[in-house]
C-alpha cells in the first residue's frame, strides 16, 4: 500500500513538476506518442469483414444457419461505436488521476495509464509504453497498457467497466470537494442568520453567530471575556456556548455525512486526503499536495465496504475537522456587535471596574 | 497533436472523444452528487427531531382554587356566653330582690332587660350568619373568576405550544429539506445537460465514424 501511494506521490510530483524540461537527454531524443489505437484496432477488420460478406453471399459459412459469420459480422459494424464509447469512458476514469485533491491511495497503474493516454513527458513509445485496443471474438474489447512503470501489463475490459458506471461506481475514486462542501454546511447549521449568507450561497466576509448563542449576563448584557493585546491594553470579547452549538450544528453534519456515505468509494477518498489526520486548512494550502492519511489511511481494495465502525469514526472525524477547520473562526476572537462595547480599553481600570461590581452586586 | 496520435482515425474523433469524456465526467459526478444529496435528504427525513411543545406539562391548577368564605362558622359560643351571663345576671338580680323584699314590679322590669338582652344575642347571631353568606358569595364569585382565568391560562398556553410546534417544525427541518431538495433539483438538471453534452460529441464523432467503418470495406 505504502508502496502504491509513493509511486503515485512521484507521478503526480513529476507530472506537475518542470524537471524532465531541464532533462538534455530528453528534450534531445524522440517523444513518439503515435500509439495509433483505432488505426491498429481496425486494421485487419476490412479484410475480416470482406470474408464473412463472401461467406454469406457464396453459401460457404461454417454451418448451414451462417449464425457465426452473422454474429462475427454485428460485432464488426457495432465495434467503432463500442470503442468510441469505451475510450471516453476510459479517458474519463483515468482523467480522475490528475485531479488536484487525486486520492494517492488509488491504484497507482491508473495514473500511469492517464499519463500515456494523455501525452504526459515521460510516456511515450520512446519512452518504451505501448497501448493496444484488442477487439475481442466476442464483441468486448480491451485495452492494454504496458511499459516501464508497470509491474505487470494494465488491462481493461469494456464490458468491466460498464458494469462499473451501472453499478454508480468507478475504476478511480473521485475525491469530494470538502471546502466546498464545508463551507457550504456552515449556511446549512442553523446557527446564521439567513442573511448572513452572500448571493454565492457562502457565508458574507462579516457573518457572525446569532446572538441566541452568545453566553450572557442574567441583566440580559453579552458576559465577554477580556484578552490582553498589549501595552496594559485589552478588547471585549463575546463568549459562545459552544455546547449548545454543538448541539445545534451535530444533526446537520450527520446528515452530510450521511450524504458522503451514499458512495463509500468518495467518504474514503475524502477520509485519505481530508478528515483522517485532521489537518488544518492552512495545512494544506501549504502542502505542495494535499495531505494523505499515509498509515491510518483507509484502502479501496480492503475497506469496501466500510465496517460499521469506521463509519462511526468518520462521522467523528469530519465533525471534528468542521468544528476546528470552518467553524471555530467564528466563535473565537469576536467582537462585541454594540459599537462600545467593543472599544480597546485600559486593563487595569477595567479590572477595577469588575471587582468594584462583583462587590457592588454582592453587596460586600 | 499528440493525442491524435494516441487515438488514432481522424483528427476530430480524438477532439470529440476528449469531449465526450468530460461530458461523461460531469455526468459520472452529477450522478454522485445526486446520491449524496439523496442520502443527505433521507437523513433529514429520517431523524426529523421530534419538537417538543414547550408547554405540554402545563396543568390547571383550578382545583387548587377553594372559597376560603364556604363554611364560615357563627360564633354562637360567644352568643351562648352572653346568653348564660344574661341569666345569670337575671338570676343574680331576683335573689338581692328576693333578700331585699323588693316588688314584684322590679323584677318584671329585670325578666324584660333579660328578654331583650337575649334578642340582642339572637340580633348578633342573625348578622353574623348574613355576614358569612354574603362572604361566601364573594368567595364563590371570586373563585369562579379564578378558575376562569386559569382556564383561560391553560388555554392559551395549548395554543401557544401549538403555535410553537407548527412554526418550529417549519422553519427547522422544512429549511434544511427543502433547500436540500431544491439542489437535488438542480443537480438532476446538471445531470441531464451532461448527458446531452456527451451525445452530442458522440453524434459529432459518429460522422467521423464513416473512415473507420468505411475503411472495414475498402480494406
Amino acid at each position: 500500500m505504502e508502496k502504491n501511494l509513493n509511486k503515485n506521490l512521484f507521478l503526480q510530483q513529476f507530472n506537475e513538476s518542470d524537471a524532465i524540461a531541464y532533462n538534455k537527454d530528453f528534450t534531445s531524443g524522440i517523444s513518439d506518442y503515435n500509439f495509433q489505437l483505432l488505426d491498429n484496432a481496425y486494421r485487419n477488420t476490412g479484410r475480416v469483414y470482406a470474408k464473412l460478406k463472401l461467406a454469406i453471399d457464396s453459401n460457404r459459412c461454417q454451418e448451414e444457419t451462417c449464425a457465426y459469420e452473422l454474429a462475427e459480422i454485428k460485432h464488426l459494424q457495432e465495434a467503432p461505436q463500442l470503442s468510441l464509447d469505451f475510450l471516453s469512458s476510459l479517458i474519463a476514469e483515468l482523467s480522475v488521476t490528475g485531479d488536484p485533491n487525486f486520492d494517492l491511495n488509488n491504484d497507482s497503474k491508473y495514473t500511469i495509464a492517464n499519463s500515456i493516454i494523455s501525452a504526459k513527458p515521460g510516456f511515450s513509445k520512446s519512452d518504451g509504453y505501448n497501448v493496444y485496443l484488442d477487439l475481442l471474438q466476442d464483441g468486448a474489447q480491451q485495452i492494454v497498457f504496458i511499459g516501464p512503470a508497470f509491474e505487470e501489463p494494465l488491462v481493461i475490459n469494456n464490458t468491466a467497466l460498464n458494469a462499473l458506471a451501472e453499478s454508480n461506481t468507478s475504476l478511480v475514486a473521485p475525491t469530494p470537494d470538502i471546502n466546498k462542501d464545508m463551507l457550504r454546511l456552515l449556511t446549512e447549521v442553523g446557527i446564521f442568520s439567513p442573511d448572513m449568507v452572500g448571493e454565492n450561497g457562502e457565508l458574507t466576509a462579516g457573518a457572525k453567530i446569532t446572538e441566541e448563542y452568545v453566553i450572557m449576563n442574567p441583566d440580559g448584557t453579552p458576559d465577554y471575556e477580556i484578552i490582553d493585546i498589549g501595552n496594559g491594553k485589552g478588547r471585549n470579547i463575546l463568549k459562545y456556548d459552544l455546547d449548545k452549538i454543538e448541539k445545534k450544528v451535530t444533526p446537520f453534519i450527520n446528515a452530510e455525512v450521511a450524504g458522503l456515505l451514499s458512495s463509500e468509494q468518495d467518504a474514503v477518498a475524502a477520509w485519505n486526503v481530508y478528515i483522517s489526520k485532521g489537518t488544518s486548512v492552512e495545512e494544506d494550502d501549504q502542502m505542495a499536495q494535499n495531505a494523505n492519511a499515509g498509515d491510518t489511511s483507509w484502502s479501496y481494495t480492503e475497506d469496501l465496504p466500510l465496517m460499521q465502525d469506521k463509519k462511526v469514526l468518520f462521522e467523528k472525524k469530519y465533525k471534528e475537522y468542521f468544528m476546528n477547520n470552518y467553524l471555530k473562526q467564528f466563535t473565537t476572537n469576536q467582537l462585541p456587535t454594540v459599537q462600545a462595547d467593543a472599544a480597546v480599553f485600559d486593563l487595569a481600570e477595567a479590572k477595577k471596574a469588575k471587582a468594584q461590581k462583583f462587590i457592588d452586586d454582592n453587596n460586600l | 497533436m499528440a493525442v491524435s496520435a494516441i487515438i488514432g482515425g481522424v483528427s476530430s474523433i480524438a477532439g470529440g472523444l476528449f469531449g465526450s469524456s468530460a461530458a461523461k465526467k460531469a455526468a459520472a459526478a452529477a450522478a454522485r452528487e445526486k446520491r449524496r444529496l439523496q442520502g443527505k435528504l433521507n437523513r433529514l427525513e429520517k431523524n426529523r427531531q421530534e419538537v417538543i411543545n414547550p408547554y405540554e406539562d402545563v396543568k390547571s391548577l383550578s382545583s387548587m382554587i377553594t372559597n376560603p368564605f364556604a363554611n364560615l362558622g357563627v360564633a354562637t359560643g360567644a352568643a351562648e356566653i352572653k346568653i348564660e351571663e344574661a341569666d345569670i345576671s337575671l338570676a343574680n338580680s331576683l335573689d338581692t330582690i328576693r333578700a331585699t323584699g323588693a316588688s314584684a314590679g322590679g323584677a318584671t322590669a329585670l325578666a324584660q332587660a333579660a328578654l331583650r338582652s337575649k334578642k340582642g344575642v339572637a340580633a348578633s347571631i342573625e348578622q353574623q350568619e348574613k355576614s358569612n353568606e354574603d362572604k361566601a358569595a364573594a368567595g364563590e364569585q371570586q373563585m369562579q373568576r379564578a378558575k376562569m382565568a386559569e382556564e383561560q391560562r391553560i388555554q392559551s398556553a395549548e395554543a401557544a405550544g401549538k403555535q410553537f410546534v407548527f412554526g418550529a417544525t417549519e422553519s427547522r427541518e422544512q429549511g434544511a429539506i427543502d433547500r436540500t431538495y431544491g439542489e437535488l433539483q438542480a443537480v438532476s438538471g446538471a445531470q441531464a445537460q451532461a448527458k446531452a453534452d456527451q451525445t452530442g460529441a458522440m453524434t459529432g464523432m459518429f460522422g467521423s465514424l464513416a473512415s473507420i467503418g468505411g475503411s472495414l470495406l475498402k480494406q
